[in-house]
């Protein structure tokens, strides 16, 4: 399966670059958010046919909370930590570790601010924690745990990663990940202006 | 608006799936592939993608300067998200996950 990650990223790319016209752009994200809305639509059934694991989150309660928030930490933290390494500010740093493999979002916020090659940072970074994520993650399942699977996936736990978390956790740990997706997802928008302001 | 609105369409679409799921409205055939049709989906938004990102000019021209950077931001990233959630790991613990910290 990973494999077949890798070649899709390479043919898509290498389609875009050479065989698909540009006026594609604005249709592919509508294609995209179609695919996405299927996927989606199957994991709820898969999720759905795991009668009782909704118990189980009640009986975790708040706690479950902690995994998107040490995500959301952890992120930001790696962010600016990277940043000594490279030439971006070390506000930059956390704000594109804030994306949360987001990388549409996190992507436009910062266009938005007017800055254009921090923006394709953001894109390329958060595209590639997504990636790299999907690859090492059935090495990770198996040698660190799930929760640490749940939490490399960042804002990605709640859709694209999440095949890829149920197929390599459980179906406890997928209810976990798309919690902790949905919480992500939740707080790109909110973080990553507010790194940025407080940096900028 | 347009996250908050596409936020609310994923959780529909997904609380849709699990209610169907749940009901065991999906049978035969259709049922023993769920895991294909969710591979298949999932290359499909990947190739996608990939489409995106060769598209756009600027990013394929600064692709090694700017990968480099994007390496160490996302390697980073997830190991301090790791990192992280082992630190709380010992209030979350799943029955599945045997690796304890």
């Amino acid at each position: 399966m990973s494999f077949k990650i890798f070649l899709a990223v390479i043919l898509g790319g290498l389609s875009g670059h050479f065989f698909v016209p540009a006026s594609v752009s604005g249709s592919l994200g509508t294609i995209a958010d179609i695919g996405l809305l299927v996927l989606l639509f199957f994991v709820g059934i898969d999720i759905g046919k795991q009668k009782g694991i909704l118990n189980t989150v009640r009986s975790m309660g708040f706690k479950v909370l902690l995994v998107p928030l040490a995500t959301i930490i952890g992120s930001v933290v790696g962010g600016m930590v990277a940043s000594f390494f490279i030439n971006v500010s070390i506000g930059e740093g956390g704000a594109l570790g804030s994306g949360l493999g987001w990388y549409t979002l996190s992507a436009t916020i910062l266009s938005r601010e007017g800055l254009v090659a921090l923006s394709a940072l953001a894109f390329l970074s958060n595209v590639f924690r997504e990636v790299i994520g999907l690859i090492i993650m059935p090495t990770v399942a198996k040698k660190l745990g799930y929760l640490e699977v749940v939490s490399m996936a960042g804002a990605t736990a709640m859709d694209t990663s999440l095949p890829m978390i149920s197929a390599t956790t459980d179906a406890e740990t997928s209810i976990i990940a798309f919690v902790s997706g949905v919480i992500c997802t939740s707080s790109v928008p909110i973080i990553l202006p507010i790194i940025i302001k407080v940096f900028g | 608006m347009g996250i908050l609105a596409d936020l609310v369409k994923y959780l529909g679409i997904l609380f849709i799936g699990a209610l169907i799921g749940y009901n065991d409205l999906v049978k035969g055939k259709l049922a023993d592939n769920l895991g294909t049709i969710q591979d298949v989906c999932l290359l499909f938004l990947l190739f996608t993608m990939g489409i995106s990102i060769g598209l756009n000019k600027e990013v394929v021209d600064n692709l090694l300067g700017l990968g480099l950077k994007a390496l160490v931001i996302s390697v980073c990233t997830i190991v301090f998200s790791i990192i992280a959630v082992r630190l709380v790991k010992r209030f979350v613990q799943t029955k599945g996950d045997t690796n304890e910290f």
